[in-house]
């Protein structure tokens, strides 16, 4: 069976569940393996690795695995404390299990993706350099006058304002005007602060496996990236990952990185080739027989 | 020059800065219980990587002069209380320190001991995969959300503990008839099982290629909550066998960790079981026990005049 770790409202369940299903091979979207209606036995000893996973008290061959989420403990019934110690125990068993699964597993996460979850652009400006992936100049400050120093270099280059986006939050404000600069610098006196080079129309492309998925066809000027893109997605241990391109100063860079892709962000076409490359990911066309959970 | 980030009311990070003092290593002490308040920092990342300078009191530091960085963050009771809003605060200083982190990543030079690497230590069962891959032998390890598999576990084991599988910190206990009876639980979520293994504790700490084993003798489950059950602890420097130094290196290496605390036991045939690799250790209560120099290379390491794993 394919189990789909996730969200039974996650489009990226529901199409591959569909796909799979289309193809008469069993699959399940699980929120967690350690909760009803799933049970799981881990074990490690000199025999070597075992899991069992039972789905409605029924043992199941897990045949491969789509990481996507996996679901948070209900809090009713847990005082705070234990609630917040058998979250971690679900999360510590869950990753152990996927990292020891035999079988395919879209996205098997290590420790440091696991935990760290969504890092921002700054956290995997490492390995994009690595992978020769240009990215817009940052800054992190607490000093408002190398924050104006920032905008006014960007300013002489022909760019108006910056983006302060923090690091721990979803959100990006333009800051462009002195009222706006107060504001920041009010900020600054709490804490540092994230700036980034604003850049152009950001256009999503999806890696699944080796394939390139680009939102309404490649731009032409992105071709030349693809090959980085797919070191990028080797490099990060990741076979399903979102990018997003964007102009900046003259150079096409990549201004988002998102190890959780969001299908929505895509046109209705390009989902279904996202989902088709991960249905075959998942369960390629010329299978051999299941894998056995070892 | 090397960056110290830490508490100076942090033992640990005190003897770290009183070490690099001792031998005439220069560094920079960033405080994180008074960070970002007392700091003023400018870190500019372009594809060339990252460029800046800290300014702490009284002293400013070119990112680019860093050769060495030591690492140990607080939890809030490290820090001064906030201000204003705790809320707000607290979200502040989680941005503070993402700022830091990013930093701390990128940086060339060695990092004692960089985030990612010692994320497996909140998962003891993945971390015993990676352990086992390094070369060592675990001990047999159940985790389940199954009462009936933890009863044949403990049927086919006789002696079994049980601990956290997280990195939540835990005290070992035995498995006894008071925990049999409350296995139906496990239905709500699972708990980790070991086959208790007998003989001693020995705790190996890497430092860079440096090598400190430290046998405890007790008659405690867990030596480190021996005074609980009012028993004592003998500590003895040991010298591990090649194999077992090998396995100790790679995992670290493996790992990422640069400084690392590993804990293993020697049985009574004389074979090392490893249970866990600790990225951030506490390292103070053994070299007082035993003398044994770890901070002295650990500043080395820092400094540059020891080789790194």
């Amino acid at each position: 069976m394919h189990v789909l770790l996730g969200h039974s409202g996650d489009p990226c369940c529901t199409g591959v569940l569909a796909r799979l299903s289309a193809r008469g091979l069993p699959a399940r979207i699980v929120a967690s393996p350690l909760a009803p209606p799933a049970r799981l036995t881990w074990r490690l000893d000199g025999g070597g690795l075992t899991s069992r996973l039972l789905l409605d008290d029924e043992p199941v061959v897990v045949t491969g695995v789509l990481v996507r989420g996996t679901a948070w403990v209900d809090p009713a019934g847990w005082a705070p404390e234990d609630h917040a110690y058998m979250q971690a125990e679900m999360l510590a068993v869950t990753l152990a299990w996927l990292a020891g699964l035999a079988c395919p597993v879209v996205n098997r996460p290590s420790a440091a993706r696991w935990y760290r979850g969504r890092d921002s652009l700054i956290s995997w400006r490492p390995l994009l350099r690595r992978c020769g992936l240009p990215v817009p100049d940052q800054l992190i400050t607490n000093d408002p006058a190398r924050a104006r120093a920032f905008g006014d270099r960007l300013a002489a280059d022909g760019v108006d304002g910056v983006v302060y986006a923090p690091l721990t939050g979803d959100a990006g404000y333009l800051v462009g005007t002195d009222a706006a600069w107060r504001g920041l610098a009010n900020v600054q006196e709490r804490s540092p602060v994230c700036l980034s080079e604003p850049h152009g129309a950001a256009r999503p492309a999806c890696i699944v496996g080796g394939e390139i998925v680009w939102d309404d066809g490649p731009p032409p000027e992105a071709r030349a990236l693809e090959p980085r893109l797919r070191l990028l997605a080797a490099t990060s241990g990741l076979d399903f990952l979102e990018v997003a391109t964007a102009p900046f100063r003259g150079s096409l860079g990549v201004v988002l990185v998102e190890p959780m892709p969001v299908l929505e962000h895509f046109a209705p076409r390009s989902r279904a080739r996202i989902l088709d490359a991960l249905t075959a990911l998942l369960a390629p066309a010329a299978a051999a027989e299941p894998e056995a959970v070892a | 020059m090397i960056l110290v980030c830490g508490g100076l009311a942090d033992s640990v990070t005190e003897l770290v800065c009183a070490r690099l003092q001792d031998r005439g290593f220069p560094y920079r002490l960033l405080d994180l219980a008074s960070y970002p308040a007392r700091y003023s920092v400018a870190w500019r990342w372009t594809d060339a990587g990252p460029a800046g300078t800290i300014a702490g009191p009284g002293w400013v530091l070119d990112i680019d002069a860093i050769t060495g960085v030591y690492v140990r963050f607080l939890g809030p009771e490290g820090r001064f209380p906030p201000e204003g809003d705790p809320e707000a605060a607290e979200a502040l200083q989680f941005e503070a320190d993402a700022g830091l982190m990013a930093l701390l990543e990128d940086l060339p030079c060695p990092v004692v001991n960089r985030i990612g690497g010692g994320m497996s230590n909140n998962s003891k069962p993945y971390q015993a995969l990676l352990l086992r891959r390094a070369g060592f032998e675990v001990p047999a390890t159940l985790v389940t959300s199954d009462p009936a598999a933890a009863r044949a576990f403990q049927a086919e084991h006789g002696d079994v503990i049980y601990k956290s599988a997280s990195g939540i910190r835990s005290i070992v206990r035995r498995l006894g008839p008071a925990q049999l009876a409350r296995l139906p639980f496990l239905r709500n979520g699972p708990a980790q099982f070991q086959a208790f293994v007998p003989g001693h504790n020995v705790r190996v700490h890497t430092v860079g290629d440096v090598v400190f084993a430290t046998r405890i003798e007790t008659d405690a489950v867990d030596y480190r909550y021996a005074h609980l059950d009012g028993l004592g602890v003998v500590m003895t420097p040991v010298t591990l066998p090649v194999a077992v130094e090998t396995a100790c290196l790679r995992a670290a290496r493996e790992l990422d960790l640069l400084f690392a605390g590993i804990d293993l036991k020697q049985t009574p045939e004389g074979e090392y079981v490893c249970f866990e690799i600790n990225p951030c250790p506490g390292f103070i209560y053994y070299e007082r026990h035993t003398g044994q120099p770890i901070s002295a290379a650990l500043a080395d390491l820092l400094n540059g005049t020891a080789p790194a794993a």
